[in-house]
């Protein structure tokens, strides 16, 4: 069990090696070996599968999921976790305005895992989160590379690759993360996708979903109501007006 | 192109650089193994070239990695060691391991043409030249695959995501592999006291200048197959493909300097020069300048090969959302 007091004094790697990612080096597939601080996490007999929903009827764009996840991790000026894109598109009077909400997907399948070469990054057996660890990372930008999702940045305070981790360590305590916790409209909804009566597994039965770039394979483990998923480089969409506004260093969509 | 990339120009030098050092060394080492007699072939001349030359570029450009690792900017100097301790199914952890092979088994290849070299008699010497040859074309033939293998492991980057594009990096590999061999030979190659070596010199020049542009007729050949099934898809990779048919900076280093300057050009001056021998037997006979300008500019063609894809590969994407 993590003790609640050694966050954030402890350093992030003791972190994740106490949270369950074990950290040994060389052992082949990391994610795979059993640890037993896998059901003080679930605290079920089955392990959660932990995902979000952005529930965009109700997003406003205030982007204070966007500030809040940069205090929680101090994450450096010009990077971004989790950030919200804007999409304009159509020609007066037929216009619309959407928002967009983007952070690591916790892909299902991640394409930034296989391609590490130091095995610095993985999957979570116990909860499904992708985390990366800054300690192994030797900062090659491999999976940077691979995030068909653009998701990944190298952190320039360390080094390594970064990403949004679901608030790891907010979740082992219990706590929901940062951005949904300080999402005034409630429109994001994060909880276990494994368990059928969690308000996020209720939510996407009851609603139509999507999810990103769906086409890519990779399963993504954030689904989206209501999004709009128009991208100004998509052919058949050429001579309408589209604008995205990405609010990140990267003015382009990767 | 205001983009910031995750992989600038240390990359696009290394994957040139170690395609260069292991074309250098497969060449070098078949054409020595084809020339036979036991290390002292008609062909080991023109093979120390390559053999002395090899190590030194896929060093290099292995060293550029390091020093581009974030790991190593932020003080983090020894990080990269962690290659080390892991070998999984990642074309870049598999091709450290490769390439870390490459280079010890170069160095001894390079270290066996060095005449006098201590600890080793003569015999000994043609002995060590003659195995590690067999070890070093198929090794340096896969580091060139692995060069074009690491950027084509991603669906999310489509322009690099194609099968042909490990088969292009080969061929430029052996190309400009030839062509750095040649150049050197060309620079520093002042005659031999006998005029029996001196004849299988001109010969193996012959046979280089000829592989050389049938080399290059192949990689026009995996260029035109890249493009063209590339076009002739729909979606992702035609979208990214189609970079190279604008009229972007990006696109005219492609045309002019790649195609026509780095492949076409010199294959056509090569044809040129090898057409009398060939078809009509008569003497090899190619001024030195022209040698060394051929020379460089495959060269310079293998570089912006590397270039273009690069940077091409990271301004597109998948599109949609």
């Amino acid at each position: 069990m993590v003790d609640a007091n050694e966050y954030p004094a402890a350093s992030r790697r003791e972190f994740l090696k106490k949270a369950g990612g074990t950290a040994v080096l060389g052992a082949g597939a990391a994610a795979a070996l059993p640890h037993p601080a896998q059901a003080a996490i679930s605290g079920t007999e089955t392990k959660p599968r932990y995902g979000m929903l952005m529930d965009l009827r109700r997003c406003t764009g205030c982007h204070a999921c966007s500030v809040a996840c940069k205090a929680e991790f101090d994450v450096p000026l010009g990077s971004t976790r989790s950030w919200v894109e804007y999409v304009e598109k159509g020609n007066y009077p037929t216009v619309s305005r959407s928002f967009l909400p983007r952070l690591c997907n916790q892909c299902t399948n991640p394409p930034c895992v296989p391609v590490c070469p130091a095995n610095a990054t993985w999957k979570r057996e116990e909860d499904g989160i992708v985390v990366v660890d800054p300690d192994i990372c030797i900062g090659c930008k491999y999976c940077i590379q691979a995030c068909p999702y653009d998701a990944r940045f190298l952190n320039p305070v360390t080094g390594a690759a970064d990403k949004c981790d679901f608030c790891l360590h907010r979740v082992a305590q219990g706590l929901e993360p940062s951005c949904v916790n300080t999402c005034m409209a409630d429109a994001r909804i994060f909880g276990d996708l494994n368990d059928p009566e969690s308000k996020i597994s209720k939510m996407i039965a009851s609603n139509p979903v999507t999810v990103l770039r769906q086409e890519m394979g990779t399963e993504p483990n954030v689904f989206y109501i209501n999004a709009d998923h128009s991208d100004p480089r998509q052919p058949g969409q050429r001579n309408e007006y589209i604008r995205v506004d990405t609010h990140r260093r990267n003015q382009e969509r990767a | 192109m205001s983009e910031e990339f995750a992989w600038g120009l240390p990359v696009i030098s290394y994957l040139f650089l170690a395609g260069v050092g292991a074309g250098a060394l497969t060449v070098s080492a078949s054409m020595f193994l084809r020339g036979g007699d036991h290390g002292r072939g008609m062909h080991v001349e023109t093979a120390r070239y390559g053999a002395l030359l090899a190590p030194f570029p896929i060093i290099i450009g292995s060293g550029l990695l390091v020093l581009e690792l974030g790991s190593f900017q932020t003080g983090n100097w020894l990080r990269f060691l962690n290659l080390y301790k892991v070998l999984n199914l990642s074309p870049m952890s598999i091709g450290t391991w490769l390439i870390t092979v490459t280079i010890g088994v170069s160095l001894v290849y390079a270290y066996s043409y060095i005449r006098n070299a201590p600890g080793l008699t003569t015999e000994q010497r043609y002995k060590l030249r003659n195995v590690v040859s067999w070890i070093a074309v198929p090794l340096g033939i896969a580091t060139a695959v692995y060069t074009g293998i690491l950027l084509g492991a991603m669906p999310s980057r489509p322009f690099w995501n194609s099968p042909i594009l490990a088969l292009l990096f080969l061929i430029s590999a052996l190309s400009t592999g030839v062509a750095a061999i040649l150049l050197l030979r060309a620079l520093f190659h002042s005659g031999a006291t006998e005029p029996e070596s001196e004849r299988h010199i001109v010969h193996t020049g012959y046979l280089l200048t000829a592989s050389d542009a049938m080399l290059i007729g192949f990689e026009l050949m995996a260029v035109f197959l890249f493009a063209m099934y590339a076009q002739l898809t729909i979606g992702n990779v035609q979208e990214a493909v189609s970079v190279l048919f604008t009229t972007s900076s990006l696109a005219s280093l492609f045309w002019v300097v790649f195609i026509v300057l780095g492949l076409l050009v010199p294959a056509l001056i090569e044809i040129y020069y090898v057409i009398p021998k060939l078809l009509y037997h008569r003497d090899f006979i190619i001024p030195k300048g022209v040698e060394i300008g051929v020379a460089v500019l495959v060269l310079v063609g293998g570089f912006t090969l590397r270039y273009v894809v690069v940077v091409a590969g990271q301004i597109t994407g998948p599109i949609g959302i």
